[in-house]
């Protein structure tokens, strides 16, 4: 299936700072791709820079190789969500769509079909002023969906929802890449995102830091082994001269701690030599915590 | 920390249940101007579906009911010509009030939409910018026009139920159809301001303090054949409503009602011409 999108050397300056420093960066079509990075990593403006909303100094964004400013039904190609407050609160869900519908010529059936894969159909007529934060995500969501686009593109999509809309919404960005599209998403619930991304973009500072399956991201944090055992000595030797990173050694504890390898290359080990192994286990280091290591240092508002 | 290289790799094989490969296609100058009519539906619908719109639609005729109804029962003599109001004079006096009206609610049509991030959407959408200024300045000038319209209808039931007499006929029709232009200009008018100023408590304020404190300021400090080019002393020219404090040099250097309206409808074009230059070169917020 092939890119779908295609950021190229995207630069943004807000006076003298740089927002999005020569951004580059493809996306596959088929897949769920996070947008990943601390608060002031450049997310958003890229994501407005991908729909022509901010106008980038230098470099583009590329749907299918058609610069965004000139697809011809752009709602057809990419529905997009970067602000859920986007609606007037004095006009109903219908008629928020109708006119959505209108502008990019899509026929009126597919306001009442989209409230209704969104949940909204009982609400439809209600004002938007008098709905909650997640109600307006899942209209702004109907919004994006209205053209039966090949791409989404959703900035913090799962702000103001409940753990069950949460969960639908998940779900939803699942089986719209299941049958074919391609959903590129910013969220700052790593752990959400790990249960459904395939691929990742990580940012930081305005700068790309990483571009990858989540799977690659996942094998930077190298997971640690711990072994007890009588011969913890014997047994770092061992490892030691296969190369392997011992992380500690406590011979009064019995206790041996190798990182970047798995239970079953230690237990292996110790079995051909005769090593009798207590107890063994293995910790991994979570998507969350590798993003951090990833963006620590470009973090532009850190926690103390 | 590694930078990986910058690119994905996809899934071997497609998803069986994946979508159709879609052609994408590039717009071209005739795409953008087949797009006005659906630009035209998105706006109208957008614009009939606002309690705030059919209020200020509503209020409009009851202006022109309550001042001609008001000026027949309570005040009667005109005045500056010291002759009684009639007809044929009192039911276009409403049609300022519904400028400024119509002014403010082409400002609405813009900066609203600013305001409650919905621009964003129709930039998205219509990337073709101008296409969006294009519906938003036929939709404002419809809009000015049926407020027109209803203005005058209520200055006339107004003047009618107030029993006043019906005057000179004769320019009735000339003065409905330079009311109705000015109506339709005014939001034009309002859009631009609107447009550059992309903030309505802003634009209004500014539109408010400009036509009745600013302008006559102005008048009252320079020449007669300068201040005749004030945008809203055009405006005036073209209603033919004396102000009362107009003096036999104002009067003299007046200026004729074609030169008005292309004077206002100046103002309008350039608001509306500066107002879509900063569309395209400002960010979309």
């Amino acid at each position: 299936m092939g890119t779908v999108i295609t950021v190229s050397s995207l630069t943004k300056h807000y006076g003298d700072r740089v927002a999005v420093d020569d951004m580059s960066f493809d996306v596959a079509a088929g897949r769920v791709t996070g947008f990943v990075g601390p608060n002031g990593a450049g997310k958003s403006t890229t994501m407005r820079m991908m729909v022509g909303l901010t106008r980038p100094d230098r470099g583009g964004v590329r749907y299918r190789g058609i610069d965004y400013t000139r697809l011809l039904r752009p709602a057809r190609v990419v529905g997009a969500v970067l602000d859920a407050r986007c609606m007037h609160p004095g006009r109903t869900a219908r008629m928020h769509l109708r006119a959505t519908a209108a502008l990019s010529a899509i026929p009126v059936r597919r306001v009442d079909e989209v409230l209704a894969e969104v949940g909204l159909g009982n609400a439809a007529d209600q004002r938007a002023g008098s709905f909650s934060l997640g109600m307006r995500q899942r209209l702004a969501l109907a919004g994006a969906l209205l053209g039966e686009p090949e791409v989404l593109l959703l900035d913090e999509p799962s702000n103001g929802l409940d753990p069950d809309g949460i969960r639908w919404l998940r779900n939803s960005l699942t089986a719209f890449a299941r049958a074919g599209g391609t959903v590129f998403v910013s969220s700052h619930l790593i752990g959400e995102l790990e249960m459904f991304a395939d691929d990742l973009v990580v940012v930081g500072g305005g700068r790309l830091l990483a571009a990858e399956p989540v799977a690659s991201t996942l094998a930077r944090g190298h997971s640690t082994v711990v072994v007890r055992t009588p011969q913890a000595a014997e047994l770092a030797e061992l490892l030691d001269r296969r190369d392997l990173e011992i992380d500690a050694v406590d011979v009064i504890d019995q206790r041996l701690s190798i990182r970047g390898t798995t239970t079953a290359t230690v237990s292996q080990i110790a079995f051909d030599h005769r090593i009798h192994v207590i107890e063994i286990s293995e910790t991994s280091r979570s998507l969350e915590e590798i993003l951090l290591d990833m963006t620590g240092a470009t973090a532009e508002y850190a926690s103390a | 920390m590694t930078i990986t290289t910058p690119s994905i790799t996809p899934s071997a094989t497609p998803h069986p249940l994946a979508l159709p490969d879609r052609s994408v296609g590039e717009r071209a100058r005739r795409d953008d101007v087949a797009s006005i009519p659906t630009a035209l539906r998105s706006e109208w619908i957008k614009l009939t579906t606002l309690r705030s719109n059919v209020t200020i639609l509503a209020l409009t005729p009851i202006i022109g009911v309550l001042l001609s109804f008001i000026l027949a029962v309570f005040v009667e003599i005109d005045r500056d010509t010291n002759k009684p109001y009639n007809i044929a004079e009192t039911f276009v006096f409403s049609t300022w009030l519904t400028t400024v009206l119509a002014a403010i609610a082409g400002i609405l049509l813009f900066t609203s939409e600013v305001q409650h991030g919905t621009m964003a959407t129709v930039m998205t959408a219509q990337p073709a910018r101008w296409v969006t200024v294009a519906a938003k300045g036929v939709l404002a000038a419809c809009f000015g026009l049926a407020m027109g319209a209803l203005g005058m209808i209520g200055g006339l039931s107004g003047a009618v139920l107030g029993g006043l007499e019906s005057g000179d006929t004769s320019e009735m029709p000339a003065k409905v159809l330079w009311a109705l232009l000015v109506a339709a200009l005014a939001p034009i008018l309002g859009l631009g301001i609107g447009m550059i100023l992309r903030h309505s408590a802003a634009a209004v304020s500014i539109l408010l303090v400009w036509v009745f404190v600013l302008e006559n300021l102005i008048r009252a400090l320079i020449p007669a054949n300068v201040h005749r080019f004030l945008p809203f002393s055009a405006a005036n020219g073209l209603l033919g409503t004396a102000t009362g404090t107009d003096t036999p040099e104002m009067i003299a250097a007046e200026l004729s009602r074609v030169q008005d309206a292309f004077l206002f409808g100046g103002y309008a074009a350039a608001a509306l011409a500066v107002g879509t230059v900063l569309l395209y070169r400002r960010d979309m917020t």
